[in-house]
């Protein structure tokens, strides 16, 4: 599995695997646009504001799924010392940290119309909150050493003991009592929502999908640069040594 | 104009500035690490 893993990353990450994700993610954000901004009907209760749904959801599901990336590579990483995993891992948690931040934004964007503030200490809120701060220590840690193999298995405990907090903030709606709505898509009963919204939000998370891909395959590239630059400038030192 | 427009339009632009500002900052930092890495290689070559 890991080795099919590896040769899907290869693929994607060639610069014509690259270029394709990059057409394949500006057009699936440009439908998703259209569908959310026009086709989509307006909110019967919260109106016109309640659009920011189709991008404020896909950014928390592709916080998720980042972290999620984050925790495979980091185990993958610590089973086979193999520094491609720790690679893919800081590329998806510096991707995750953009999608988190850009998710609390949006929600701020939406719950000062309809809460009528932009910030409270709800649970979903909070928990969020400490997600972000997680991540950002762990892109902290990864700054801490300049020894790679220390680094990446440091970065790698931080990156599965961090996961835990993803099922806390996504069940935090159910667990305790929250401003922040309950589940809408994915609950008993089937989604309770439109058909048009539905479509809507689903082609925005397959958009935000593709766009994170890309991202990942752009982010790949410069870590490989930029450890080749690191292994240039310290070769004649490794050689002086020698 | 509908009430509360406002949020959404500035929503949909803090999104497009977060992805497109990343991108553009991805392909900075790739272009930065190749000329870096170059300008090193060329110094090497040339024995200083």
């Amino acid at each position: 599995m890991a080795a099919t893993a590896e040769r899907a990353l290869g693929r994607a990450t060639s610069r014509g695997g690259e270029r394709t994700l990059g057409i394949s993610a500006l057009l699936a954000l440009g439908v998703s646009a259209v569908l959310s901004l026009v086709v989509a009907p307006p909110d019967a209760v919260q109106g016109e504001v309640q659009r920011i749904m189709y991008v404020h959801v896909p950014a928390a599901w592709l916080a998720y799924l980042s972290f999620f990336v984050v925790f495979v590579a980091s185990i993958a990483y610590l089973r086979t010392k193999k520094t491609r995993w720790d690679r893919v891992a800081a590329a998806s948690a510096e991707i995750g940290v953009l999608f988190t931040a850009l998710a609390i934004v949006l929600g701020m964007l939406w719950g000062k119309p309809v809460w009528g503030t932009w910030w409270t200490w709800d649970p979903r809120l909070t928990t969020t909150a400490v997600l972000l701060l997680i991540y950002v220590s762990y892109l902290a840690i990864r700054r801490i050493t300049d020894n790679p193999s220390r680094r990446a298995r440091w970065a790698a405990v931080v990156g599965i003991v961090g996961f835990i907090d993803v099922p806390i903030v996504h069940l935090s709606v159910v667990w305790w009592r929250s401003l922040h709505q309950g589940s809408t898509v994915f609950r008993l009963g089937g989604p309770e929502i439109e058909g048009t919204m539905l479509l809507a939000l689903l082609v925005g998370v397959a958009a935000f999908t593709v766009t994170y891909a890309y991202l990942m395959t752009l982010r790949l590239r410069v870590g490989r640069l930029e450890e080749r630059a690191a292994r240039e400038a310290l070769s004649p030192l490794i050689g002086a040594e020698r | 104009m509908a009430p509360n427009l406002g949020y959404v339009i500035a929503a949909y632009l803090v999104t497009a500035i977060a992805l497109g500002g990343y991108t553009l900052r991805l392909f900075a930092r790739a272009r930065s690490a190749k000329r870096r890495a170059r300008r090193i290689a060329g110094r090497r070559r040339g024995g200083v």
